[in-house]
């Protein structure tokens, strides 16, 4: 084989013995746990037992029919409904604001700030926000029956647990989303924005017909990981402050699937809920494409 | 000075003689120990650390090393993976409630198939009315060694600013307790107090739920039969969820009711009993009283745990056995009774502080807890939470979440 043969042959290669590695580690760690837990779905297998045995769609079937995965299921939903929403439009705006304040003393006060929590462990802010939400002794308790309100028993009672795992959510993971908006809002060319100030276009004008599509690849990012981060997200803090509860009020189809697998053991039930969450994840990511990748600007 | 060149060959040196040193059975060398891993809900600064070190220190040729797994659950859960894994810890302190799940599901060993002399000697050194606890399915699968009971802890600094009669009996009854609590809400309550915050809190789990069911004549299960929806268990549940009704109980959850109790914020608690070593060294005064009865009638259920032996390993059983026999003796023992159980074995050692109520309620004779059966019986034991969640709130009326409960737990305590 002659040197040119070899240096071609290495050239075709090259890029599969770069990627190779990337590729297994992916195919070991994600691919197959993946195929192993539709094909655990069909049995029912406790993890000890030799042998897992065949069962259809029973673990389907038990899954469905479950009024906790059905609570789970609408508790997912009304997170959705409101977080996804809060956690683009809120950190756009404070994006915005801060873009405003540039490296002002406020701005480069605000901007560690309000991405603090998303450095901070579950844990910990779970034990912070435990105390302030205390039934008895919270520092929102004290506020309110200083105002001459009612103490609240917040995520001890079934009516509100769900809206304080949302509330303490979005306070653990809008910083992320708040800086991707930044960076994108920063890198607009200055030259743009001038000439629409020069033709008097508003703050809002200018936001809503410059900023705004020219940052909309990052805007569909943000909207596509949002949508299923949330759900992952939300896990993080129902484990700590409520651990699904009171009754199932608070849980989420995750913390289902995690419960079912986990606490419980029924790894058949739990791949069941998984493979039923990837379909809907699926579902969704799908819907966002259609909708709104024909919107994105790509083009500088 | 000689100064060092790094190269590769030098490099390609060192990281092959790192390699190789690493295949070195060092640990072996260093030591001819069977060690042996405890896996424990209890952290270097409690009591079972003590033991364990004190255990360590006699070089008995066998090495005991407490690895902290979080709680009884987490523990069964991790317990489980390693199992899976084919490396179970040899050890594992199990909660009551999961007997039936440590011996068909975990397969926790029969003391008396690793060795059925040294067996008969631990269990000989508790009491006998503890040995029915750890028999499962005809096996003996642990040291009967941690016994708790629901009681009542009264906050006397609120007790008395309430102006109420400091003599307080150790029989208690439920019409009394909610009585004094009503007194302690009208002196109290309304107003900006700088501690009190509720009169009283039941406990809202399956313990003090069962416990008030027993008290009422009932029973959750008798054998593997479903009673929870009997008239004596709809009355028991009615008077558990009277306080929450009268609005003298702000039902909460048990962590945030634990740190309540030692803050001051709630005059009268009946939780576990082993809470009397917090107690004693809190700032604030606790009493001790019995359990409430039910007009009278007191039927009261135990809890707590036991040290059990999951090893696989014949060599690391047998190990595991001669540190079960160093807790048993009265060393041990004596070490043991400052987490502030009841003591459950026949040494004479002296009684803690705040264990009147609980002891008298074992002088009285106690049921186990529930113990749930069938494959998904630690799943029963969260249903049944719920349902008594739901009734303390008033989302269902106790008979009809009881029956329900009992629709729910139908499937998940069949074997």
């Amino acid at each position: 084989m002659t040197r040119a043969r070899v240096r071609t042959a290495m050239t075709m290669l090259a890029p599969y013995l770069l990627t190779g590695p990337a590729i297994v580690f992916v195919a070991v760690f994600l691919y197959a746990p993946v195929l192993f837990s539709v094909g655990l779905s069909f049995s029912d297998w406790n993890f000890i037992h030799p042998e897992a045995r065949f069962v259809g769609l029973d673990n389907y079937a038990q899954v469905l029919g479950d009024p906790y995965f059905r609570e789970a299921a609408w508790n997912t939903a009304l997170y959705c409904i409101v977080l996804i929403p809060a956690q683009i439009v809120i950190p756009l705006a404070l994006a915005a604001l801060l873009l405003r304040v540039g490296e002002s003393r406020a701005g480069r006060i605000y901007k560690p700030l309000l991405f603090l929590p998303t450095i901070l462990a579950y844990s910990t802010a779970g034990i912070a926000w435990l105390w302030l939400f205390d039934p008895l002794n919270g520092f929102l308790n004290t506020v309110l029956t200083t105002l001459g309100h009612a103490p609240s028993r917040w995520y001890t009672d079934p009516d509100l647990a769900l809206w304080t795992v949302a509330i303490v959510t979005f306070w653990k993971t809008f910083g992320l989303n708040m800086l991707l908006f930044l960076a994108a809002l920063v890198s607009i060319p200055k030259d743009i924005l001038e000439a629409a100030t020069i033709d008097k276009a508003g703050p809002f004008t200018r936001f809503r017909t410059i900023e705004l599509p020219l940052i909309s690849p990052t805007f569909f990012f943000v909207a596509v990981t949002t949508s299923f981060g949330v759900l992952d997200d939300i896990v993080g803090v129902i484990d700590v402050l409520t651990g699904g509860g009171p009754y199932g009020s608070s849980t989420n189809i995750l913390y289902y699937m995690f419960e079912r697998g986990l606490k419980y053991f029924q790894f058949g039930q739990a791949s069941a809920a998984s493979v039923i969450i990837i379909v809907l994840v699926l579902a969704v990511t799908w819907a966002q494409f259609r909708l709104l990748e024909r919107k994105v600007h790509y083009e500088s | 000075m000689a100064q060092f060149t790094s190269t590769r060959r030098t490099f390609l040196a060192g990281t092959a003689g790192l390699a190789a040193a690493s295949l070195l059975p060092f640990r072996a060398l260093a030591s001819s120990d069977a060690t042996v891993t405890v896996s424990s809900p209890w952290g270097s600064n409690q009591p079972f650390q003590k033991v364990v070190d004190a255990y360590n220190a006699k070089k008995t040729g066998v090495s005991v090393i407490n690895r902290m797994d979080g709680d009884y659950q987490e523990m069964a859960t991790k317990a489980l993976a390693s199992i899976a894994s084919g490396r179970p810890p040899e050890m594992m302190v199990t909660g009551w409630k999961f007997g039936y799940f440590a011996r068909r599901t975990l397969g926790a060993r029969d003391l008396a198939e690793i060795d059925a002399g040294k067996a008969e000697e631990i269990i000989g050194r508790f009491k006998p009315n503890v040995r029915p606890l750890v028999t499962i399915d005809d096996a003996l699968i642990g040291l009967p060694w941690a016994m708790s009971t629901p009681v009542t802890w009264i906050n006397m600094d609120l007790w008395r600013e309430a102006g109420l009669d400091e003599n307080i009996p150790l029989d208690v009854s439920h019409a009394w307790l909610v009585e004094q609590a009503a007194r302690i809400d009208k002196a109290l309550g309304g107003r900006n107090h700088p501690t009190y915050r509720s009169a009283l809190d039941l406990s809202n789990n399956e313990w003090t739920s069962q416990a008030y069911i027993q008290n009422a004549g009932g029973f959750i299960l008798d054998g593997d039969k479903l009673v929870c929806d009997s008239a004596e268990a709809i009355e028991g549940m009615t008077r558990f969820a009277e306080p929450v009704r009268a609005e003298l109980w702000t039902n909460m959850d048990y962590r945030a009711q634990q740190k309540a109790m030692f803050a001051g914020n709630i005059a009268i608690v009946t939780t576990s009993s082993s809470r009397a070593a917090a107690a004693a060294k809190a700032d604030i005064e606790f009493k001790d009283v019995m359990f409430p009865s039910i007009e009278g009638n007191r039927k009261m259920n135990s809890g707590g745990n036991f040290l059990a032996v999951y090893a696989r390993d014949e060599e690391l059983a047998r190990a595991s056995m001669d540190f079960l026999a160093f807790c048993a003796s009265r060393e041990g023992q004596e070490i043991w009774s400052e987490v502030g159980y009841l003591n459950t074995s026949v040494h004479d050692i002296p009684r803690g502080p705040l264990q009147e109520a609980a002891i008298a309620q074992l002088e009285a004779g106690l049921t186990p807890e529930t113990i749930w059966p069938g494959a998904r019986g630690l799943e029963g034991q969260d249903v049944w939470r719920q349902w008594v969640a739901r009734i303390l709130d008033g989302e269902v009326q106790p008979a009809e979440g009881l029956a329900r409960a009992k629709d729910d737990l139908a499937p998940l305590v069949v074997n």
